[in-house]
């Protein structure tokens, strides 16, 4: 039952990564491999906003929002117009930037000994959420939330832009909206919404390190996103259900631990050819990127 | 009698340069005046057509007035709807120009195939409120107020330039993919009536389609005028088309115009004959 | 110290330039983003070691079939990945995917296969040049000569004949080119091997200088792209200057701060350039928005 319960937890983890990336990568066509960076960022502010400043949940939570938001807007604002590879070229470099800082400013960040002893979030003030069931809970609501605000933003006007953009960026141009403006928030809402994923996952494991947010973090979440698929809510979902999932069946097959897990990459590689071929947009999308 | 003009371009001069390389593999850069020291006025309230040639600059100079291609020299000014302010269109970002009141129908289908064709009305609403993000998830009864307004304008629009029983209607709910060419290129047009546009610009609005199809599409156009008074400036090579609907029109060949006037008269002229409809 | 730091830079600026001229041969003419790059620079350095020292067969003919087995790798990939792909006019970032895919399965199935800790090819150091205070050690002069060498070799071919001509129009019209039909796609395969046969090459070199690990192919295929950038798109001298700029910049970082800085080195250059001359150094104005 534990395991279970672990396992809900990382997959709620990963549907806030993949949800809030899908909003970048399925609705306006910005791949990034800096997500990675984002969610390392967002679970640093939260290690701030506990540890250093003693802050509670909620007050830590939109503080590492907005710091990361503002870390996001940073980037967007100089590379947003850059097209399609250039664009990818740049959050790879922030990606590897944000790695290395991270790892190497070791009076900032304790570098490669990580932070330990992340205390469990105090909800109100007062309840704890310490155990796994509480954990369990814990994420199944945020990621819960997350779905419903992206389901929300997707559905109103903006999301209609926003399909527009992805289809059609002349167009939408032509009809009067600043569509870089729009690419920017997007970047910048994305951004925000990974906070959360840091958050789960620094104060669930209890201890972070960078060697969690590396170049291989953000291909395995961009992964994640385009086997489940995107363009719409199941994607993203079946994504992230899968790609954690998927490691604990070859458990199954007993094979040594250093083997298994080149298998899995090698079976997340073969799935990724394969479906952009047979199937860009995904087991579960409505749309392919472009 | 001339009405006043809408806009007004002077001296206006666009050029590429262009790789080539020739058979000994020898690169040298040319340079390709597409457009040059243009001069023209539209009149306000009419429909102004532009006829020529293929690659004499037509859609080229569409582009550098909607902002999308920058233009090397000249000016471009264009009225504001109040009477004596005049603005530059050069450098203007074109997401500025429906601000102002400039709207544009591509030459090849720009709507979007994956939404449907009600988004597609909705998407173009002059109003822009709810595009932020999140505004109107905090303010639903708002937002709800709007999208049915904005689902009201689109179905007045339909009705108007098609009539009561319009297949557009019927069909909002469905992907504008599932719609045939020429309702494609009508529902762009439908669209240009949801923004509040005072000039725009169509490029070549009946090609590809059926003659029953391009009555229609005048009659639209038309309607824009009558009813809406927006003023057209289109490009269009069919020539009784042109005689029907326009008021003005304007030959452009290697990137002037060199004959303006009444219809009748341009396509009448013996260097237009000659030139262009090879005559 | 600076000298010598300058001369470092230089040689391991020869590898970044062959290894960047191995992309561009591909990005110039095709537009695919290979990614899968990284995946076949290291399949040489693995399979020469297998044929070495599991098999048995000696050095030369090792470095035969690896050079070989790895162009064969490189075809492959654009056989099953790319060409499909395009075929069925796949938008690009769908097959930058792919190639994510194969460079993926790749690094793995080698891991698999061979461990993922560093491996060592030579051990020795012995023989080195020493030319007033500058020590050039012999990997380093076996890697300064054959890069220049490829390098060369490349421009002339570039320069020289048909195959030249070729390129530079795909690079510049890649419709034309596919309404000439199958030849382009036999020149297409051509690209594919060179570009092969250069990541075969350079992993060799620098795994013969400091071991081999399944996951440097990335950092290289890093290096490369930001080479290409910085260099300019579209032209084959700028990844040749770009490769050479990178290697002295790294090796000034490694000397005067710490290894551990390259990478925020060699981005925040690619960024500074993404930003400012996004066309990069050599690179003809273009719009990049």
């Amino acid at each position: 039952m534990n395991y279970v319960m672990h396992l809900v937890v990382m997959i709620n983890i990963y549907i806030v990564l993949t949800t809030s990336s899908n909003l970048l990568v399925g609705m306006t066509n910005l791949l990034s491999l800096g997500q990675a960076a984002f969610y390392g960022l967002g679970a640093y502010f939260v290690v701030l906003g506990l540890v250093v400043l003693h802050l509670p949940f909620l007050p830590t939570l939109l503080l590492a929002m907005l710091l990361n938001a503002g870390f996001g807007l940073l980037l967007a604002l100089p590379s947003i117009r850059l097209k399609g590879d250039y664009f990818v070229f740049a959050t790879l470099g922030f990606q590897l930037i944000t790695y290395t800082i991270l790892y190497n400013w070791v009076s900032l960040t304790r570098g490669p000994y990580g932070v330990p002893g992340i205390p469990a979030p105090k909800l109100l003030g007062v309840l704890e959420i310490s155990g796994l069931v509480q954990y369990c809970i814990l994420s199944l609501v945020l990621a819960f939330l997350v779905i419903l605000v992206f389901n929300r933003l997707i559905k109103s006007p903006f999301g209609r832009v926003l399909k527009g953009i992805r289809e059609d960026e002349l167009s939408v141009l032509s009809l009067g909206r600043n569509v870089t403006m729009y690419k920017i928030e997007v970047f910048v809402i994305t951004c925000a919404f990974i906070t959360i994923s840091g958050f789960l996952y620094a104060t669930y494991v209890t201890y972070i390190d960078p060697t969690s947010f590396t170049l291989d973090e953000s291909i395995f979440i961009l992964s994640a996103l385009l086997i489940g698929g995107t363009g719409n809510l199941k994607g993203p979902i079946v994504g992230a259900v899968f790609v954690v999932l998927l490691p604990e069946v070859i458990r199954f097959l007993g094979l040594p631990e250093g083997i298994a897990a080149n298998l899995r990459q090698i079976i997340y590689g073969f799935f990724l050819l394969v479906l952009m071929y047979f199937r860009p947009q995904g087991i579960a999308g409505n749309y392919q990127v472009k | 009698m001339m009405n006043e003009d809408i806009l007004q371009i002077q001296d206006l001069s666009k050029a590429y340069s262009r790789q080539v390389v020739n058979i000994d593999g020898v690169e040298t850069n040319e340079r390709y005046n597409i457009i040059f020291d243009l001069d023209l006025d539209i009149p306000q309230n009419t429909i102004t057509a532009l006829i020529g040639g293929n690659g004499a600059g037509k859609t080229t100079l569409f582009n550098i007035i909607s902002g999308i291609t920058e233009a090397d020299s000249g000016s471009i000014m264009y009225c504001t709807k109040n009477q004596n302010s005049w603005i530059s269109l050069l450098n203007q970002p074109p997401h500025r120009m429906k601000k102002i009141g400039i709207g544009r129908l591509f030459q090849d289908n720009h709507i979007f195939l994956q939404m449907s064709v009600l988004e597609n009305m909705m998407i173009a609403d002059s109003n822009e409120w709810g595009e932020m993000p999140f505004v109107s998830l905090f303010n639903r009864k708002k937002n709800r107020e709007i999208e049915q307004f904005r689902m009201k304008k689109a179905k007045d629009t339909f009705e108007l330039l098609f009539g009561r029983d319009n297949p557009f209607w019927q069909k909002r709910d469905d992907l504008a993919s599932t719609l045939s060419y020429g309702q494609q290129r009508l529902l762009g047009l439908a669209r240009l009536l949801m923004g509040k546009y005072r000039l725009v610009l169509l490029d070549e609005p009946t090609s590809g389609v059926n003659p029953m199809l391009a009555n229609t599409i005048c009659s639209v156009i038309k309607k824009m005028v009558d009813e809406e008074g927006i003023t057209v400036f289109l490009i269009e090579h069919n020539m009784k088309i042109v005689e029907e609907i326009a008021d003005y029109c304007s030959f452009m060949s290697h990137g002037k115009i060199t004959a303006f006037g009444y219809p009748r008269d341009v396509i009448g002229d013996e260097t237009v004959r000659k030139t262009y409809l090879g005559m | 110290m600076l000298q010598q730091l300058l001369v470092n830079g230089f040689i391991l600026g020869s590898v970044y330039s062959m290894m960047a001229l191995g992309f561009a041969l591909i990005y110039n003419t095709t537009h695919i983003f290979h990614i899968a790059y990284a995946g076949v620079y290291i399949v040489s350095p693995y399979l020469f070691m297998a044929c070495v020292a599991m098999v048995g067969l000696n050095p030369v003919l090792s470095f035969v079939i690896a050079l070989l087995l790895s162009v064969i790798v490189s075809l492959s990939i654009e056989r099953i990945a790319y060409y499909p792909l395009e075929k069925r006019r796949s938008p690009s970032t769908v097959i930058m995917i792919s190639s994510l895919a194969c460079m993926t399965i790749i690094i793995n199935v080698i891991a698999m296969i061979f461990g993922n800790e560093t491996k060592i090819i030579n051990s020795s150091i012995s023989g080195s040049l020493v030319i007033n205070d500058l020590i050039i050690t012999r990997p380093q002069y076996i890697q300064l000569s054959v890069s220049l060498f490829i390098i060369a070799g490349i421009i002339a071919l570039i320069n020289r004949t048909g195959i030249g001509i070729a390129t530079r129009a795909l690079s510049n019209n890649k419709l034309l080119c596919q309404v000439m039909g199958l030849k382009v796609y036999r020149f297409r395969l051509l690209l594919f091997a060179l570009s092969g046969f250069i990541a075969a090459v350079g992993g060799l070199l620098i795994a013969y200088d400091v071991g081999i690990d399944p996951y440097v192919g990335m950092s290289m295929l890093l290096v490369s792209i930001v080479a290409v950038i910085i260099g300019g798109v579209g032209n084959f001298y700028g990844p040749i200057l770009g490769g050479f700029i990178l290697g002295i910049l790294q090796a000034l970082t490694i000397g005067f701060f710490s290894s551990r800085w390259q990478n925020v080195v060699t981005f925040a250059l690619l960024i500074i350039f993404l930003l400012l001359r996004p066309q990069g150094l050599l690179g003809e104005k273009q719009r990049m928005a």
